[in-house]
């Protein structure tokens, strides 16, 4: 399965020309893509330092083979590796720490491992549910938020389970 | 929220380096945090700056709303009665799936102004749209494609295909269920 190695770079190519074909300055657009990831790769950097922070103190600690240990029993019921807890459980609440805890996985299990390749999935397919609801509910003033988070958790569940089983396929990793 | 799992992770990690009598490691590892922190930002800008210029030359070339309008019947069936709200619900939905989220986060706001009847409380069209913005469906997760680079990955990119059918399935799940619920929760 080459399939996403292929397409990339032909997409890439067919999208500048569509662009070029439809008159807009793809070098303009471009510089000023790259421009607005500036500040967001800055915004990020101070929540990313204290979640890694957090995780780096929990895992030189021992707390986290610890924490990986102890819920041993729930992850292997469920068919799943131990060192994808904290990071499915921690998901929907913050983007940075799941973003350093998928860096401290791929690390330590390698990212192209079944381990890092699940870590990848679920990271990619689910969204900070609690952080969206607050920011979209709290821009119209609604307090009674009904069945809006669990549906949206229900959603990540469903995303995170597909992503552990779609990890056990063979991907070309 | 956040200001309790903080404090937790911080607090039972210096415990646990107490109790295993290491008190210099605890310094050492919290400094280490940070320090990793600078470290991943810089080692997966390249590929997130890279990534953002791309979409946006998507989103000059009238991509997002050429989405956005093919989306708009299929939409209007998932949220009945939200004809005004159409406009800036797909392009939402279309501007995170070119994973241009700081464009998103606008057209979300005026898309849930649109969806609110202004009681305080959420309506069902509200909750849809929440539940279908949590199951994440991007073109490219280049967030992840970009660590996944940093981390030294023979083949980045080949999370793409298994991420993008997660999200559908998350997705589904996401209607399903807020259809299922809508009529439970009042």
């Amino acid at each position: 399965m080459r399939a996403a190695e292929l397409a990339i770079p032909c997409g890439i190519a067919a999208l500048m020309v569509y662009a070029l074909f439809k008159k807009v300055n793809v070098y303009k657009a471009f510089i000023e893509g790259a421009k607005e990831a500036l500040p967001e790769l800055l915004g990020i950097l101070p929540p990313l330092c204290a979640m890694m922070t957090g995780i780096e103190v929990m895992r030189a600690s021992g707390l986290m083979e610890a924490l990986c240990r102890a819920l041993s029993p729930v992850t292997g019921a469920l068919g799943m590796e131990s060192e994808l807890m904290p990071l499915i459980i921690l998901r929907p609440f913050s983007g940075s720490a799941a973003l350093g805890l998928l860096r401290e996985t791929l690390e330590t299990c390698g990212p192209d491992s079944p381990v890092g390749m699940a870590a990848s999935i679920i990271v990619g397919s689910t969204e900070t549910v609690f952080y969206t609801t607050a920011v979209y509910f709290g821009a119209v003033g609604v307090t009674k938020t009904r069945h809006a988070i669990p549906a949206a958790l229900i959603a990540g569940a469903v995303g995170t389970a597909a992503g552990l089983l779609l990890a056990k396929l063979p991907w070309g990793g | 929220m956040m200001n309790f799992v903080f404090v937790l992770m911080i607090a039972a990690g210096a415990a646990a380096f107490v109790i295993s009598g290491d008190g210099a490691g605890a310094l050492g590892a919290m400094t280490a945090g940070c320090a990793k922190a600078v470290e991943l930002i810089f080692s997966l800008a390249g590929a997130y700056i890279f990534w953002m210029g791309i979409m946006k030359i998507a989103e000059r070339a009238g991509l997002v709303k050429k989405l956005a309008r093919s989306m708009e019947k299929p939409l209007s069936r998932l949220m009945p009665g939200a004809e005004r709200a159409a406009g800036p619900v797909t392009l939402n939905l279309a501007a995170n799936f070119f994973g241009l989220g700081n464009a998103a986060t606008p057209f979300g706001v005026a898309a849930m102004r649109e969806l609110s009847d202004g009681t305080g409380r959420a309506t069902d069209n509200m909750a849809m749209f929440i539940a279908l913005n949590a199951s994440a469906v991007e073109l490219l997760p280049t967030a992840v494609i970009a660590i996944r680079t940093a981390c030294g990955s023979a083949a980045p990119y080949s999370v793409a295909i298994p991420t993008f059918i997660a999200s559908i399935a998350s997705a589904a799940a996401a209607v399903v269920s807020c259809r299922l619920l809508a009529r439970v929760v009042r």
